[in-house]
């Protein structure tokens, strides 16, 4: 007997198809392409010609990629550890006996709503200008110059803007974690008059430890790609100390010229936040089993 | 119950409400920059952080000239509208179809990883290709930033909807096929309205990403004259000259809409972004 | 029947959803008949002139319309919109990089049966001609305005003092350390901004370095390390005499911080004149030729073609856009661009140089001229940056560390470009 497809298939495939069309036209073959091109000495108009691996030979002996790199890490690391600690920490003053939690929670997580361009243009001139007049009227020495000037600290403006934006959506996931922690819980480990540091980690840590793993792979993404603090505060200088990979990849793939190589590096850069990300959740996830 | 009575903790309170400075402030500077005359920006502390002579609104006025405002304000209502009306529509019903068809069959298992993996891809590894696609296909303009935000943002989406998917017993859909009603139908009757708490989450975290998104509004569509309200911020940076008063009007305009939106719905937007977290 | 009409359903909502989306691509505006022809110019500082330039033309013209673009990061959009293969008609860009790699992917039109082409004064000519990375046959760009490029000054400042206009580096490295000496800060630089860090560097690089330095080391005859030793070497003692940190303040922040009297001088081009006048219109600001050298005959002027234009080989109406360029180059229009922009016309005829470069007026008349160097770099070499690095860099040997850096990082970024000036070489060697 002929297989019939049910009604209810039918309508499955009807939708799936369109959707899958959909991604694969705009997702899947576009990245085919970038790995294509990946294999071009293409500007982005006129001809190109196939130049087979060099542009990822190229990749591992350019010291301004290696440094982009090695800034996007720096930079992903330190902002992913603050964020999930400062967010915990939040998420714990947010979610004991205080009063206007509820105004409290809400003012807290207004950085995240506002546009991060718009954030770094505010924050380049408090860091231009007013740090430094604050440095200069109380003879603060490191305050004395702007740190977006410097080739050694630049960088610690954009983690600062970074992370006061990022806190905020972290802490309201880590506040809902909380919540799933049943108050009896709490109530049995006061009898036993557990002090609230071991209460911390022995009871409330663990509970929100699946919190943690969606906070860190979220973050530690997003931080990866950071772009629009670069691009509103630092534009990647001084001297190249804060050029993100997404930022080089812009500012050379579009702007200069280097639509090819830039594609290799794009390509290396899904790489590794693939392997990064996998990494991560396999980690915790293993983790969580033990615990 | 009696627990809930016990004595709010102040000094912790007091240190939390102190805190809120550190969101103030930025914003503090901003507004009265924004009101201020390029002659009253001065170079010490109290200067800096005074009021301005006179509270006018003429700062406002020129930069809402200068970028074009209203247009700047109307082309990221309408993408980020659009984009979640759709993303509400479509990936609501493939997060249904995919987490339904993944209980059965091992295709939508595979379309499930191939669909949701796309979480992993760089808007770096797209952009290059992508600018170029789009403008073949007549597609580097607000339509195409549209239909790019509903394929970005299809992974999170359908990760969400089929995991709220577990929350809806498969009794009712099979009650419904009884009483020889069409998937189709039984979908849109009974499915999508039950769906509503993931609809909000999904409306919210599609809108605040794409609100502030300023990547692929720059390259799809710069150089069309059209402009989103962050990207207008963008080309209001000049290389040769900036005037920080006017600059500053213009930040706040920028984030006054969204601000706005947030005061009015805020305890939504927070359950929402709590939600897609746990659900997630 | 059910499985049809859940097909159509289906159907229907994607429709709808890409019937929404068109809609929000819709936009395209009318012109009423008339051919219009859309010049993109990558200056929005001077959007008011080409506004009153295209409101000129648009008034005298029945049959063309002319629509100008001046957006902000132009550059960038302009590449963006090559990806795209979305060309406008023409484009009003500087004789730099881009343009070299532009031409190089064969996106112009030769327009040498434009009879305006043969109004260019043949110093800019040649420039463009140097311009070419592989010499070419035809004309691709009409120049239209340059600028120069030294030290602009504060008149009223130099002549309450008594300081003296320097000609040599030695009287400029004298004349700075007197004007700190009686508590003045003798130079403001905008170093966040990194590409001011090519304003000094190539003011100095034309009296130190020879114009077509890039080419020769292209061709292997000598090397950075060499060419730009002493360059680097002064661009470095200029540190002394600015204000701290640099790297802090942009662009704007220095205009202002001149405009304000807060340095006697400013070692920048011409183009930032009309910033320098929105902060103090009343400035009086004269400018000199770097004395890079220790004698006044070997100092040259650094100058180069800040605008020209050029069409694109796509465009369909190149008679229209030949019409455009001819009313762009009748003398009333070139006025109009100068008025608002200053610089120098790069068309023969009698037109003012602005008071602000009375200072390089013999050099300008005289042809004692020399192009950017930067207009060689290839942009995403990043030099500027570079530069940056390199006054970041206390180290004892920065200024080697900055030629190796230099020579290793141009052989890498112009590697097809050297094969391909090289074989270019070769073939001609074999026809001799």
């Amino acid at each position: 007997m002929k297989h019939k497809m049910s009604n209810r298939d039918k309508t499955f495939w009807a939708v799936t198809v369109p959707v899958l069309v959909l991604f694969f036209a705009f997702n899947t073959l576009p990245m085919i392409k970038g790995v294509i091109y990946s294999f071009t000495n293409y500007r982005g108009y006129g001809s190109y010609e196939f130049v087979g691996l060099r542009n990822y030979l190229d990749l591992f002996t350019d010291a301004r990629v290696g440094k982009s790199y090695l800034f996007t890490f720096k930079y992903a690391i330190a902002g992913t550890v603050l964020v999930n600690v400062l967010s915990l920490v939040m998420a714990l003053g947010l979610n004991s006996r205080i009063r206007f939690k509820s105004a409290l929670r809400g003012i807290y997580f207004v950085p995240n709503i506002l546009g991060g361009l718009v954030i770094g243009y505010i924050f380049s001139f408090i860091f231009t200008y007013i740090l430094p007049a604050v440095g200069t009227t109380f003879h603060i020495g490191f305050l004395e110059n702007s740190i977006l000037a410097s080739e050694t600290y630049a960088w610690v403006g954009v983690l600062i803007v970074g992370v006061w934006q990022a806190v905020a959506m972290n802490t309201i996931i880590y506040i809902s974690g909380l919540q799933t922690v049943p108050q009896e819980v709490y109530e049995a480990s006061m009898l036993d008059g557990a002090s609230k540091w071991k209460e911390f980690w022995s009871i409330t840590f663990p509970l929100v430890l699946p919190f943690v793993t969606i906070n860190l792979v979220l973050s530690t993404k997003n931080f990866l790609m950071v772009f629009d603090q670069i691009m509103s505060l630092t534009k990647g200088g001084p001297a190249q100390s804060t050029e993100s990979i997404s930022y080089l990849i812009y500012r050379n793939g579009m702007d200069g010229g280097q639509f090819g190589f830039q594609s290799a590096n794009a390509v290396i850069f899904f790489i590794v936040i693939v392997l990064i990300s996998v990494g991560q959740m396999t980690i915790m996830n293993k983790k969580e089993e033990q615990l | 119950m009696m627990e809930e009575k016990k004595k709010t903790n102040w000094v912790l309170t007091i240190v939390l409400i102190l805190g809120t400075l550190t969101v103030f402030f930025p914003l503090y500077m901003a507004f009265i920059i924004a009101f201020k005359q390029p002659s009253e920006m001065t170079n010490d502390v109290a200067g800096a952080l005074a009021f301005p002579q006179k509270w006018s609104f003429d700062n406002f006025r020129q930069a809402m000239e200068v970028t074009d405002f209203w247009r700047s304000l109307g082309n990221s209502l309408l993408i980020t509208l659009a984009t979640i009306v759709l993303a509400i529509l479509i990936h609501s019903i493939a997060g249904y179809v995919i987490g339904r068809g993944m209980a059965h069959k091992k295709s939508f298992r595979f379309i499930y990883l191939y669909i949701v993996s796309g979480m992993f891809v760089p808007f770096s590894i797209l952009m290059m290709p992508l600018v170029k696609q789009t403008a073949q296909m007549g597609l580097g303009n607000r339509a195409g930033v549209i239909l790019l935000y509903l394929v970005f943002y299809m992974p999170m989406n359908v990760l969400l909807y089929t995991g709220y998917l577990k929350n809806i017993p498969i009794a009712l859909e099979e009650a419904a096929d009884i009483d020889g009603a069409s998937t189709w139908k039984m979908y849109w009757k009974i499915v999508f309205p039950m769906m509503t708490p993931m609809h909000a989450t999904v409306a919210i975290l599609t809108a605040l990403g794409t609100w502030n998104d300023v990547m692929t509004p720059l390259v799809i569509m710069s150089g069309t004259g059209q402009n989103t309200l962050p990207l207008a911020q963008l080309n209001f940076q000049t290389q040769f000259g900036t005037n920080y008063n006017l600059a500053f009007a213009s930040y706040i305009l920028a984030l006054i809409p969204i601000l706005i939106f947030y005061i009015i719905c805020q305890k939504q937007i927070l359950n929402g972004v709590a939600n897609g977290a746990v659900k997630g | 029947m059910s499985e049809k009409k859940t097909a159509k359903k289906v159907a229907l909502l994607f429709m709808s959803g890409i019937g929404a989306i068109s809609l929000a691509g819709c936009g395209q505006e009318n012109t009423d008949g008339r051919v219009e022809v859309e010049l993109v110019s990558y200056k929005p500082e001077a959007v008011d002139a080409f506004e009153e330039i295209a409101a000129a033309f648009n008034e005298t013209h029945d049959e063309i319309k002319l629509k100008v673009d001046s957006p902000n990061e132009a550059m960038t959009i302009l590449k963006t919109r090559f990806i795209r293969e979305d060309y406008p008609d023409i484009v009003a860009i500087g004789g730099d990089i881009n343009y070299s790699n532009f031409l190089d992917a064969d996106l112009f039109l030769d327009i040498s049966d434009l009879a305006e082409v043969g109004m260019v004064k043949q110093a800019y000519l040649d420039m463009e001609k140097e311009l070419e990375l592989v010499p070419k046959d035809g004309v691709y760009a009409l120049p239209y305005a340059a600028n120069a490029a030294g030290i602009l000054y504060n008149k009223e400042m130099f002549e309450e003092h008594g300081w003296e206009i320097p000609t040599t580096w030695d009287e400029f490295t004298q004349l700075c350390a007197q004007i700190e000496s009686e508590g003045i800060l003798p130079l403001y630089f905008g170093f966040k901004d990194t590409w001011t860090c090519l304003a000094p560097w190539n003011a100095l690089a034309v009296g130190l370095a020879d114009s077509d330095t890039c080419n020769q080391v292209n061709l292997g005859d000598t090397t950075f390390q060499e060419a730009y030793r002493e360059t680097a070497v002064k661009i470095r003692q200029l540190l002394d005499y600015a204000e701290p940190n640099p790297y802090a303040y942009s662009y704007n922040d220095a205009c202002t911080a001149f405009a304000r009297g807060q340095a006697a001088m400013y070692p920048i081009g011409s183009y930032a004149i009309p910033q320098i006048k929105s902060a103090n219109p009343d400035m009086e600001i004269d400018s000199f030729a770097f004395p890079a050298n220790q004698a006044k005959e070997d100092n040259v002027l650094n100058s180069g073609i800040d605008l020209h234009f050029s069409v694109l080989k796509n465009t369909e109406k190149k008679d229209a856009v030949y019409e455009v360029l001819r009313f762009l180059y009748q003398d009333e229009t070139v006025q109009i661009y100068l008025n608002h922009q200053g610089g120098i016309a790069c068309k023969e005829g009698e037109f003012e140089i602005p008071v602000e470069l009375e200072g390089m007026r013999e050099y300008i008349e005289s042809g004692r001229m020399a192009d950017f160097q930067d207009h060689h770099y290839p942009s995403e070499m990043s030099v500027d940056a570079m530069i940056q690095t390199f006054l970041l860099d206390q180290g004892e040997d920065s200024v080697d560390t900055f030629l190796t850096r230099f020579d290793k990082d141009w052989k890498r970024y112009n590697r097809d470009l050297i094969r391909k000036v090289q074989k270019y070489q070769e073939e001609m060697e074999g026809t001799r």
